[in-house]
């Protein structure tokens, strides 16, 4: 497979694994199983910065000079990357919520 | 002739596997027909399929398609077979899930 559909696959794999941890975490925190929704935030936390350096070695590249071919993939991968990363916020938010409420 | 379901977000990025997928079962001789979906269509598409498989990104809704499909195999998709695209490792998860 060419190195950008890869790459792209790489950050949409990694970054959501950590979307669907963090709302696995809120589902815990949910049943009042705190501990494991706090195990799965850091996990997803963990995935997520696989996904960041993947995107970031993007960014480095285009700013040494070398453009980056855009494509749907990428761009759906950064999506992916987006709504991960507010995912986590809410997450974290909900699960504080969740806390004072049990 | 089993039939495998992908499910992912809007059904974009799991169609890239079904065609590597499609040519690892061919490689092997595993007559198969694979399709991929939003994950909203589950509980439509889900019906006809012996398999369901779900891309990471949407895998928190693994229970949620199980009981929406009573008895069939849902699985999530191993997270390093999607992201290196190994359409030959997501058969031999699938013929796990089918027991052959």
């Amino acid at each position: 497979m060419e190195g950008m559909e890869l790459l792209s696959f790489q950050i949409i794999s990694a970054v959501g694994t950590a979307r669907s941890m963090y709302i696995e975490a809120i589902q815990e925190a949910k049943n009042g199983k705190f501990d494991e929704a706090e195990a799965l935030i850091k996990e997803g936390s963990d995935m997520f910065v696989q996904g960041h350096h993947a995107h970031a070695e993007l960014i480095q590249k285009e700013a040494c000079g070398e453009q980056t071919p855009f494509s749907l993939l990428l761009m759906h991968a950064e999506d992916q990357l987006m709504s991960a990363e507010a995912f986590k916020i809410i997450a974290e938010e909900l699960i504080a919520v969740y806390k004072r409420l049990g | 002739m089993k039939k495998i379901v992908l499910l992912c977000a809007a059904g974009m990025s799991t169609s890239l596997l079904v065609n590597k997928m499609k040519a690892a079962a061919a490689a092997e001789g595993f007559e198969c027909d694979i399709e991929a979906y939003p994950v909203a269509e589950a509980s439509r598409v889900g019906k006809e399929a012996d398999v369901i498989l779900l891309g990471p990104q949407v895998r928190y809704n693994l229970n949620n398609v199980k009981n929406q499909l009573p008895g069939k195999p849902v699985e999530a998709i191993d997270m390093v077979a999607y992201g290196m695209m190994d359409g030959k490792k997501v058969i031999a998860q699938v013929k796990k899930a089918l027991g052959l």
